[in-house]
Order: structure tokens, then sequence, then C-alpha cells
């Protein structure tokens, strides 16, 4: 059973009339060499015409827009997905002293993946941290992500509502609390860092079936099966993913939407409208396996609808520098 | 008392102006002077100007100031100083005696100033296309990538006819030390400044009519003429008649008087971005009768705010969509979207760099040597010397941002090490160049005195050759031994002279 269907609904409810509502949306799942999306469809409430394109960094971005008044948004995405077996990567034995040999290169090879950004400045704290994680590790860079990505999930506490989605890790470090956005913005921003590539990664957590212990724990943790972790770029081995979250590894359960710098460059939904109503938001996402290898149909849904806080109003921007 | 509109009106010559010689006790010093030669006496391209200016009393000279003035006044020619407590609006001071430069001069100045906007161009299309330069490790990849502008929503975006920077405006100087013209920065993104050329040029006609029957000075008013034929041909639709509208970010910005000049001159449309709409990939106007197509935006909005949903949310002066309009081929946008990756101020240190590589030829201006405070080497040394070096934050313009280290007290100089130790990637340095200098009017002492100036030409490119208005504007520092120009830090201007020859033997 490696054949997904997800359905991710987001409805914005406004308090008002809207018009001239302009979206973008990121949540086709990445099509590559370990796993396929198969088809993907969005549907909109009012009906809007969706067109797609790859961004930068190779994510599909659906666009559409809505011009006549409405005050509620229904956005519906479906996506079927074939997930390939993870082959297990040679680990790599490279040390970090060997690793900084290389610093040149990789910036000039991984620039946007080594620097700072608004989610993940390196605040005195992280480094802290990362401090941390290098005397705990065995030395090597492999060693050193897996030991900072356990040390988040040991020391942060998993809670709803402790930051929002605007939060940056300062938010999260002040708590030490957050969620799966906050502590996979920990990670790059500790292993960023210490020289070592990293990319922000969203996606679906496929919740697993039976009654294994880390099935049960993925129900409390990843309650929303809306889910986000690292990549974190290793020479001779190549990209890793490590889920800070849970503290374990990331398999073929972690189906991959987007890739990005930090969260604001892979919003799932990113949009903009006129009119001064606030909006309130719900997100409701179904993973079930689709038609397993044998034929048969294996339910399984996850479901939540977390209220989320409302997006801030625009305001008044009009100062520019001009030349 | 009088009201303000009395006091629009008056022209008051102080008694004391009578009929004085305005260059008594002038003294060119010891940097190079537009005007006077080492010798005293005048250089041939302004000697006929001089002569005029030397016969005139001071008080006839007064009274003509005034009126200039007044002319700016009551059209409303205008800029915004931001982040100064005395209002938005102020005049932009200028001063009656002209900038000339003999032909055999400005031939050269041309050359090299076409020779760089095609390099600036082949760069942009070059980093959001294949990349060859960073490949070719001609700039380090890094430094590019680090830019404050650099699009990536850019990359291997089409732009119409492979143009990116339209309009350029690009700073020179000259060494008082050699006499030559250095370029001191790129202004590829939303130069703006051109509306004073025209109108100081014609201030000057009617204030100095004589001074042009005797000059051969080479005419600047086909800018706006050559904009919109270059913005028409932009157009992605076919059809002869496109619609072009210069879109503005609204009266409180600081062009703003510029902006409307410019749409006038073309006969254009000014909108905001709330006159626009994008409908499946195309640009609309509202108009009371309804959507009109529109083919290109000379847009005077920075990138960052010029798409909410591509860039800056909370922008309201931007055009939802419009970035997916320019991707699908539907409109054009002059200046193109991220060639703030080409006048990013380390970037700059590459340009003759990238001149040598897309063209194969010899910079014809040089640089200004500079110090990229992302290298250590190069960050000890300006540590070791902020005193005597002038510090500039890449990403900013208009002189923001920007430690003059002779000038400044310790206190600002700690405050730039601080900030330099900080953000080495956000700043490069510069030795302070002794300026040139040119007579301008000092109205507290009522005489002529020196004032360092710089150039800022305009440069159009329509995918073939560029073009140039013969001049551009003279940026003048009115403060004695000031050495900024920059309008919104109190500099002021002057009309810029091209001569059709070299002066002297005509006149």
């Amino acid at each position: 059973m490696n054949r997904y269907k997800l359905v991710h609904v987001t409805q914005f409810s406004y308090d008002g009339i809207v018009t001239e509502s302009y979206n973008e949306l990121r949540l086709r799942p990445r099509h590559d060499e370990s796993q396929s999306c198969l088809s993907f469809r969005v549907t909109t409430n009012p009906a809007a015409k969706a067109v797609g394109h790859q961004d930068y960094f190779g994510n599909w971005v659906h666009q559409f827009h809505i011009l006549p008044e409405h005050r509620k948004l229904r956005v519906e995405t479906e996506a079927v997905v074939l997930m390939h077996p993870v082959a297990e990567k040679p680990v790599s034995a490279m040390t970090l002293t060997e690793l900084d040999v290389m610093r040149d290169d990789l910036a000039d090879e991984h620039f946007d993946w080594l620097v700072a950004s608004a989610y993940c400045p390196f605040v005195p704290a992280i480094l802290d941290l990362a401090a941390d994680a290098e005397r705990a590790c065995d030395g090597t860079v492999h060693g050193f992500v897996q030991t900072a990505s356990s040390l988040i999930h040991a020391r942060f506490r998993y809670q709803q509502g402790a930051t929002h989605v605007h939060s940056s890790v300062e938010d999260c470090l002040e708590t030490q609390a957050g969620v799966c956005q906050d502590f996979s913005h920990l990670l790059l921003a500790i292993v960023r860092s210490r020289g070592i590539p990293a990319r922000y990664v969203s996606g679906y957590l496929v919740p697993r079936q039976g009654n294994d212990e880390r099935a049960a724990m993925e129900r409390v943790i990843g309650g929303l099966a809306s889910h986000a972790w690292v990549q974190v770029f290793i020479p001779e081995t190549g990209w890793i993913g490590l889920d800070p979250t849970s503290g374990e590894y990331v398999d073929a359960q972690h189906i991959r939407i987007a890739y990005g710098r930090d969260y604001g460059d892979v919003p799932p939904v990113r949009g903009v409208y006129k009119g001064h109503a606030g909006q309130s938001l719900a997100v409701d996402v179904h993973v079930r396996p689709a038609v397993d290898d044998e034929g048969a149909e294996l339910l399984l849904e996850t479901s939540a609808t977390p209220p989320l806080d409302p997006e801030e109003e625009q305001h008044a921007q009009q100062q520019q520098q001009q030349q | 008392m009088s009201s303000p509109s009395q006091a629009i009106i008056a022209i008051n010559i102080p008694p004391e102006f009578g009929g004085r010689p305005l260059f008594e006790g002038y003294d060119p010093g010891t940097f190079y002077d537009e005007s006077i030669a080492p010798d005293g006496k005048p250089r041939p391209e302004a000697a006929a100007m001089h002569e005029i200016l030397a016969g005139m009393p001071l008080d006839v000279f007064e009274e003509r100031r005034q009126l200039a003035d007044l002319s700016y006044l009551v059209q409303g020619i205008t800029f915004t100083v931001y982040s100064d407590g005395r209002g938005t609006e102020r005049l932009f001071p200028f001063d009656l005696v002209p900038r000339i430069i003999p032909r055999h001069e400005w031939d050269v100045i041309e050359k090299g100033l076409a020779q760089r906007v095609m390099a600036l161009n082949f760069y942009l299309q070059d980093i959001y296309g294949k990349q060859r330069i960073l490949r070719d490790k001609i700039i380090p990849r890094q430094l590019v990538q680090s830019c404050k502008h650099f699009r990536r929503e850019m990359m291997g975006l089409n732009v119409p006819r492979d143009i990116y920077v339209h309009i350029a405006g690009i700073d020179l100087v000259r060494d008082s030390r050699t006499g030559e013209y250095l370029v001191l920065e790129d202004n590829a993104r939303s130069p703006s400044g051109i509306s004073y050329v025209l109108e100081n040029r014609l201030v000057m006609r009617r204030t100095f009519a004589r001074a042009f029957e005797v000059s051969e000075v080479m005419p600047v008013d086909h800018y706006p003429n050559e904009l919109g034929r270059i913005l028409r041909s932009l157009s992605p639709r076919s059809g002869d008649r496109p619609v072009v509208v210069l879109l503005t970010p609204g009266l409180y910005n600081s062009a703003y008087f510029e902006h409307c000049f410019l749409a006038q001159e073309m006969g254009i449309e000014l909108v905001e971005g709330r006159d626009l709409v994008v409908v499946d990939d195309v640009v609309y106007m509202k108009t009371i009768h309804g959507l009109t197509r529109v083919d290109v935006i000379y847009r005077r909005v920075d990138d960052d705010f010029l798409d909410p949903l591509a860039f800056r949310a909370d922008s309201l002066v931007g055009v939802p969509g419009l970035m997916n309009a320019y991707r699908a081929g539907n409109i054009a946008l002059a200046n193109a979207v991220g060639t703030g990756v080409a006048d990013d101020k380390a970037i700059y240190a590459f340009v003759p760099d990238f001149i040598r590589y897309y063209l194969g030829e010899e910079p014809i201006l040089k640089n200004v040597d500079t110090y990229l405070c992302s290298r250590p080497d190069h960050l000890s040394y300006v540590l070791d010397h902020l005193g005597e070096l002038v510090v500039k934050a890449v990403g900013e313009s208009g002189g923001y941002g920007m430690l003059m280290g002779p000038s400044s007290d310790k206190k600002t100089i700690e405050d730039f090490r601080v900030r330099l130790k900080a953000d080495p990637r956000n700043y490069i340095a510069q030795p302070v160049i002794p300026l040139s200098r040119c007579p301008s009017f000092d109205p507290a002492t009522g005489t002529m005195s020196a004032r360092h100036i710089d150039l800022r030409p305009y440069c159009l490119y329509d995918g073939e050759k560029v073009t140039i208005v013969p001049g551009g504007l003279t940026r003048v520092a009115l403060q004695k031994g000031s050495l900024v120009v920059n309008s919104s830090q109190g500099g002021g201007s002057k009309d810029t002279w091209v001569l059709r020859g070299d002066g002297g033997q005509e006149a």
C-alpha cells in the first residue's frame, strides 16, 4: 500500500463582503524519483480556473483569482501520489572538520540553503543549541544533524497554539514549545549555522495503521496530516530527511509538497483580497490509501479543523524608497 | 504681515547687493574647476557664458534667480525628503550657473555609458537565464544570490525583447586629480530626476536667452518622445496603438511630480495600483468606459511593492497578479523586475568585468576603487580606515545609509563600525574622490563660490542601441566643502550643457 489520495480543503469565511481575491496554492505534491504525483485537481467555490507554474525551487504553484463579491472561499485540492520504496542511503562518515574545509564550495552550490532567513535567524540561543549538539554528537556531519534533531524533540514541547504561523524561531525558543513548523525552523537554523545546507519541506504525514506505538504518537503529534520537516545535505550522501517533531527518520509516509528556505517560501495558501472584512480559516486534510496493490480498499482517514488566528488586516503602505 | 500668496510673488533684492561683480574674489581652489582653467582664465567651452555672467551686476542676477525659483514654485516642482519633520515637499534648489561640457568630452562619456548599459543588460539576461557568468566564475555566486534585489521569481521568465534595463541613470564624477570622469554608481531600477533636466533647461532658456544665442547647446527636450517610442515598442500585442501607462505609488512618493510630468509629456495615463486589475493574466485599466487592456507599464513602483501576491503582501500600491501576467507574457514592464541585482553597490565593483566578459571590450569609463566588506581582507582595511573612506549600504540609494568618513564625528564612525561588523555583506567602501567644482551662486554672500558637482546622465535602451540625451542632471552640493550631492541630502541642481562643438572658436 503505497498509493495515497489526499484531499485538502481550505475554507475562508469573511466577516463582510470581499472582492478581487488573488491566491497562490502550493499544494501539489512534488514529482520526482522517490514519489510520483499521478493526478492533481483544484476546485474552488466560487468557481475559478487555477493555472500552474513552477517556482524557483521547482515547487508547483497554482494561482487563481475571484473578482466578484463573495463572503466565503472554499479551496479543495485532490492529489493521488505513488510513493516509491526508500532505498537506504549509505551513511557518510564525513566529519564536521572535513566539512569546514568545503565551506566555500558548499556556499557556492547551496547558498539559499545555508544562510539565515526571516524565520531562521542565527540568534545566540541557536548557536548555543548548535554547540550542545556538536558536543553530544560523534563528530560526523550525519551524527551532528541526528543529534540536533533529537535534541529538539527532547527539549521542546509539542503544543498547538504556542506559536502562530508567522512565528520565527525566537518565539519557540522563548516558550520552549511549538508545532512541526517551529521545530523545523529550529533545526534549519541550527544546522545552517554550523555550515550544513538544509531546506524546509512542507508536506503530508500519512498516519500508520495498526497499533504500533508510533502510530498512536502520531495521532497525537501530527493530528493534522499537514506536516513540515527538514532535509539536510550531507556531502557524499546527498539530501536526507529529518523529522524533529517525531525525532524519527523520514520515510515513505512523508509525502513532500514543496521545498523552501523556510515556511515563508512555501505557504500552502497565500493570497490578498479587497475589503475591510476580517477572516477566519479552517483547514481539513484527509489522507487515505488509494486502492492498494492487491485491489483491496483500505481506508484510513484523519481529519482536524483547528481554528487559526485571523490574518492581520492589510494596512496602507505608501512609503517607498526611490532612487 | 504678508500673506503667503503675497510672499510667493515678492522679489526682494537685498540693498547691499547693488552692482557688485558676481565673480569678485572667486577662488577656483585646488580642485578641478569646470569653468575656470588653472591659469585663471575661463575654459574655452565656458568662456561665452562666463563673459555674460561676469558682466552682470549682482542685482540683475539676483532678480533672475528669484524669478527662476518662482517658476519652480508656481509649477509645483518639488521632491520629498523622507523622515524630515519639516513637511514632505520641498523645492529642489536650482543654481543658475550651467555646467558646460565640450563635445569631445561628451563623445567619450556617451560611448562609455552606452557600453555600460549594454553590459548591464547582458548581465541581467544571463543571471536570470543560463548564469554563464557564474559558472565561469567572473563574479562569485554568493555575491549575486545575496543581493537584496535578486528576484528568484524572475528566473527563466522571458521579458519582452530581452530588455531588462530600459532606463538607467549612471552617476558620474570628475576626479580633480586626473580630470577623468569616473562611474560612481549605477541606477538600474527607477532612476528619477529627468524631469529636472527638462525643467531646468526651460527655465534657463527663459532666464538666459542670450546665452543660448552665443553657445550652441544640444537639446534635451526629445527625451519624453524617445522614452515613449521605446515603451510602445515593448508591447507584447501586435497592433499599432499599444496602451502604455505610468504606474506611480501615489502622491506621497518623492518623485510624484516627475511621474505626473512624464505621463503628461508622453501623453499616457498616470495610474495607481488600484486603477489596474488583472483578469486571466491580462492587465486592464479601470476607466469610465469599462476595462481597457494595458500593454506596457512604465512602473515607478519598486519591486517589493509591485505585486502583493508575489512580493510584499502589505503593499497597497501594487497590482495583485501582475507577476502572473508578466510571466504569461501579456504585459511589458519598464524597467523589468529584478534589475536591482545589477545596481547593488557590491555588484558595481564587477561591472568593468561584465564589460570585458560580455562585450570583449575594455571599459571606457572607469569605476571608483571599491572595497567589498564581504571580503575579510577588504573589511579589515575598511575598519582600519573608516575616517578616510565613504561607506555605503549596498541596497540603498539616494544617499541614505551612508558614512562620509572625513566629515563624520567619532560617534557616527563607531556606529558604522558596529554595523559593518554585524553585516559586512551590506556595505562597500570607497576612497573619497575630490569631485570637480563649478561656480555656483551663494545667496548668503551674494557672490559666486566653487561647489562640488556630479552628473547623472539618463540612458535609454531599445534593445539595439543606447540613446542618451546630451548632458543629464548636474547635482551640486550647495553646502561649502560638502561632497554629498543627493537631492535627499540637501543638494541642488544645475542645467547641463553639452556644446555642439568644443566652445571657444565658434563663440
